[in-house]
């Protein structure tokens, strides 16, 4: 089925006056077209960021460029990294996830109390983590899609009632002492890797995978990209919502679960305030705040920055009032970045 | 046995009753203008049809299968299209993710159960619909957002008729649109009622409603007040239907 | 943007070069690594004033770290590990909470790095299992300063006195807090029994939160007559909140640590005492403290500075020798 030759052709641009204008956007322009940066699912811009950062912190600190200092960086990043990956399913349906600090803390001393108090086998304790961390999402997503509550409220809600849940279980005091293996998770270093690290990349790769090419991350996208429209073609929206916030739960179960395995006790305090660190590591990386677009590389390349920027700032012993400030400022920088070009682009 | 059955549905938000017993029926390639005031429930019945909201009373069948109930996927499978008057695409997409959206064919990876999107298949099959098309859209890969309105509302109807729909709405398909522009719609409708696909073409221009359909049904404050073969009417009776002087 | 990207490497690689060559020097001179925990509270600016000038007394470098809160655990766990990429000589760390340090101390004792526990808070048992060699720990004794506090007390009100006491304390889980709390307590208990303790509340060390739990406690016993918060910060919010409640007159309010504004505040009559720890001493004796295990002299495994109950009676004599400490 072709359209009769007389009729002009689909694609004309429209104008007022009725009249066919060829503009060159029917010509092949390349910036319309994916570079290969995007299908690699990398933001050029925050790859700038990051190598300008290294390459700064290395003329200014003589302790920067170093395969342990290096290994130091991806430590520190690694429980933020795992919870700014749950944040970024999240936002890219357009949702938000305040809670995912809190419920590190609540899925950590979940597992902690399993092993040190109640004598589980320390595997029991491993799922316990995550299985505390989902149940947190899914009362999350079932409170935003069934009740009908704003995401940033009933996450908000969730941070106050996992926090508080934590600190009565443990009563306020740090639970010390987990099983070896545990311990191992936190602080061993096969190969010379810190566990953490590798987990941080393991899961790093496996959400990439999922957002980038399956249709459950493809939905996510959708979902915030337009919801009206995912609706319309089929896509089952409030379930998908709940199976992302369950989704950024477990996340947090296993940043959790890092957590305790590096300072080998559960703390009712762990994690605080992580959430908006998360979230600023997920923007920075690329993802839109407002859904629709978000990759897991971009993240993990948001959360780099930020550590990079904190372990250099402390490789210097800069105060910790200039690095709040230098945090800030390099999201607004690398935001801005973002949008100039954006806006070439669209010229 | 008609295409598309409506009988008497009726659907209420709250105490705004917007649908309140609408019955008409559809043929296979037939063109149906649908036309009324705003808040007449055009929208929403059409939001009906497709699976967006539940009828409260009445039924809608769709080649003898009854639609109350079932989810939008679901009726997108049996044959329904829609081309929404905002064309409903997701704008940081691309197009081909676009023509798919909700129906991504899969492949497994490495023969294991893990499924993915199998991405080259879907360039693959909606170039050939934008081809068959004859749409200005260079290429697949495109991010929709940056397309013009034109090129977008190619992908919208690409996406309604990729999956081979027995039925295909409208919903103000012209109202945006120059004049080459109108026409080539037009045009596009009847090559649809050609190949035996039914139009229900929803639109406040009467000019194009007479132009293209057989049959032109009247909505106003939630129920029909006119079901006319176009032959059998004019554009005067139509307006007086809609606004109520009939 | 490709004319810009290949500048960019072009920059990002002569730069890397030079960074690359600059990191080849060593640092020979022995540097102090010293972590505290935040500098906000002005115990812990007093500390680093003590360090710095030990420091200069001493003759040795030392670079100082801190973080943002004194709840931020995580990142000073982070600091600590950072720092070790320096190669510190020792590491002098007042860590947050007992255990959050651990695994970075278990690093440095690895590498041969003596550890210096300031201000007493590890628990050395744990620390001990963990496979940290604490070279040695100085800081005040938290229970013999709550036990002064409570003395002072009983001085004041007598040991027949009856009525209502609230005792505020430090971080949930704070070792520091906690002998605080208990020292007093115990004392109390011995030497006046009529005066109850009716509540132990966890204050945070947050001026806010001890405000708030002085409120709700004067709501349920409106005829309070003392209150103990574990630090200075804590009982000055005890004492906004005591006198907005037109009871300022009424309460006896004891802090701890003996910081600046606390001084201020016992100065113009509003705090009645607050038991000094002399962070500055303490500060100061850890960097010659330190210096001697690094030369290889053997050095007491605990060290305790004094503490002194500062009242506005002691600030106004200006006699005690101590108080030249007081910072």
């Amino acid at each position: 089925m072709t359209l009769p030759a007389t009729a002009s052709p689909a694609g004309l641009p429209l104008a007022g006056n009725g009249e066919a204008t060829l503009s060159t956007e029917t010509a092949t322009r390349p910036s319309l077209a994916p570079s290969w940066w995007s299908r690699l699912a990398v933001r050029f811009e925050s790859l700038v960021v990051l190598a300008i950062l290294i390459v700064v912190l290395s003329v200014l600190s003589p302790y920067f460029l170093s395969i342990s200092n290096f290994l130091n960086i991806l430590l520190a990043t690694a429980v933020i990294g795992v919870l700014a990956y749950g944040a970024t399913f999240v936002i890219a349906a357009a949702g938000i996830d305040l809670s995912l600090g809190s419920v590190l803390g609540l899925s950590g001393v979940v597992g902690a109390l399993s092993i040190n108090q109640v004598g589980l086998p320390w595997p029991f304790g491993i799922v316990l983590c995550l299985v505390t961390g989902a149940a947190c999402g899914l009362i999350n997503g079932l409170l935003n899609t069934r009740a009908g509550i704003p995401a940033f409220i009933a996450t908000l809600g969730m941070l106050g009632v996992a926090r508080g849940l934590a600190l009565v279980l443990t009563n306020g005091v740090p639970v010390y002492g987990l099983a070896d293996p545990v311990v191992y998770l936190g602080q061993g270093r096969p190969f010379g890797i810190p566990t953490p690290v590798i987990i941080f990349l393991a899961v790093g790769a496996i959400a990439h995978f999922v957002l980038a090419y399956t249709r459950f991350g493809k939905y996510a996208l959708v979902i915030g990209d337009n919801e009206s429209a995912a609706r319309a073609m089929g896509v089952r929206v409030e379930r998908h919502r709940v199976s992302l916030y369950v989704v950024s739960g477990t996340m947090a179960g296993i940043a959790g679960l890092l957590f305790i395995a590096r300072v080998n006790s559960g703390d009712p305090t762990a994690g605080l305030n992580y959430e908006l660190t998360a979230i600023t590591a997920t923007i920075l990386g690329g993802t839109n705040l407002f859904g629709g677009r978000a990759t897991i590389i971009g993240t993990l390349i948001g959360a780099l920055i930020m550590g990079v920027l904190q372990n250099g700032l402390n490789l210097l012993a800069v105060s910790s009032f200039y690095q709040q400030m230098a945090i800030g400022s390099v999201l607004i920088l690398a935001v801005w970045l973002d949008q100039l070009n954006r806006r070439r682009r669209m010229r | 046995m008609s295409l598309l059955e409506i009988a008497d549905v009726k659907k209420h938000f709250g105490s705004v009753e917007a649908l309140r017993g609408v019955t008409f029926s559809v043929e296979p390639g037939e063109v149906v203008g649908l036309v009324g005031d705003n808040g007449a429930g055009k929208s929403t019945l059409m939001k009906t049809i497709t699976g967006v909201y539940t009828p409260d009373a009445g039924s809608i069948r769709f080649d003898g299968i009854q639609l109350n109930g079932k989810q939008p996927g679901e009726i997108r499978a049996l044959g329904i299209e829609m081309i929404y008057q905002d064309l409903a695409l997701a704008r940081m997409q691309d197009v081909a993710s676009n023509i798919f959206l909700g129906r991504e064919p899969t492949r497994r990876v490495l023969g294991t159960p893990i499924r993915i999107i199998d991405r080259t298949r879907i360039e693959q099959e909606a170039d050939v619909m934008i081809r068959k098309l004859g749409a200005r859209v260079p290429s697949v890969q495109y991010i929709v957002g940056q397309l013009s309105g034109g090129q977008q509302q190619s992908v919208a109807i690409a996406r309604a008729l990729t999956f081979n729909p027995k039925l295909v709405i409208m919903d103000e398909p012209t109202a945006a649109l120059a004049v080459r522009e109108v026409e080539h719609v037009l045009e596009l409708i009847r090559e649809l009622k050609r190949e035996n696909i039914a139009i229900v073409l929803i639109s406040h221009r009467l000019t194009d409603v007479f132009a293209v359909c057989d049959r032109i049904v009247a909505l106003r404050q939630g129920v029909v007040v006119a079901d006319d073969p176009i032959a059998a009417t004019s554009m005067n009776a139509v307006v007086a239907h809609i606004v109520g002087a009939a | 943007m490709t004319r810009f990207r290949s500048i960019g490497i072009g920059l990002a690689v002569a730069l890397a070069a030079t960074g690359v060559a600059l990191s080849a020097q060593a640092a020979d001179k022995p540097v102090y690594g010293v972590l505290l925990k935040t500098l906000s509270n002005p115990f812990w600016g007093a500390m680093e004033k003590g360090i710095h000038d030990g420091a200069d007394a001493a003759g040795v470098e030392y670079f100082m770290q801190a973080v943002q809160s004194d709840q931020a655990a995580e990142p000073q766990l982070n600091t600590c590990n950072t720092m070790l990429e320096r190669k510190p000589a020792v590491m002098i760390t007042a860590a947050i909470n007992s255990t959050i340090l651990l695994p970075c101390l278990k690093r440095a004792t690895d590498m041969g790095i003596p550890v210096v526990d300031l201000d007493a808070n590890l628990d050395h048992a744990i620390a001990a299992k963990a496979g940290v060699k604490i070279a040695f720990t100085i800081g005040s004794d938290n229970v013999a300063a709550g036990k002064q506090g409570a003395d002072w007390l009983v001085s004041q009100l007598g040991k027949d006195a009856k009525g209502p006491v609230l005792v505020i304390e430090g971080l949930a889980g704070n070792i520091t807090g906690q002998k605080r709390a208990k020292g007093f307590a115990e004392e109390l208990a011995a030497i006046a029994p009529g005066l109850k303790i009716v509540a132990s509340l966890p204050g945070d060390w947050d001026g806010q939160k001890a405000a708030n739990i002085t409120n709700d406690t004067l709501t349920r016993t409106p005829d309070l007559v003392a209150i103990f918060c574990a630090n200075d910060t804590m009982a000055l919010g005890a004492v906004e909140a005591a006198y907005a409640a037109g009871k300022g007159q009424q309460i006896t309010i004891i802090g701890v640590d003996g910081n600046v504004d606390a001084v201020k505040s016992i100065k113009a009559g509003r705090l009645n005492a607050s038991v000094a720890q002399l962070p500055y001493l303490v500060g100061k004796e850890a960097v010659e403290k330190a210096k001697a295990v690094l030369a290889g002299q053997k050095v007491d495994e605990f060290t305790y500075v004094p503490t002194l109950v500062l009242t506005k009676a002691v600030l106004d004599a200006n006699k005690d020798p101590l108080l030249q400490y007081v910072k």
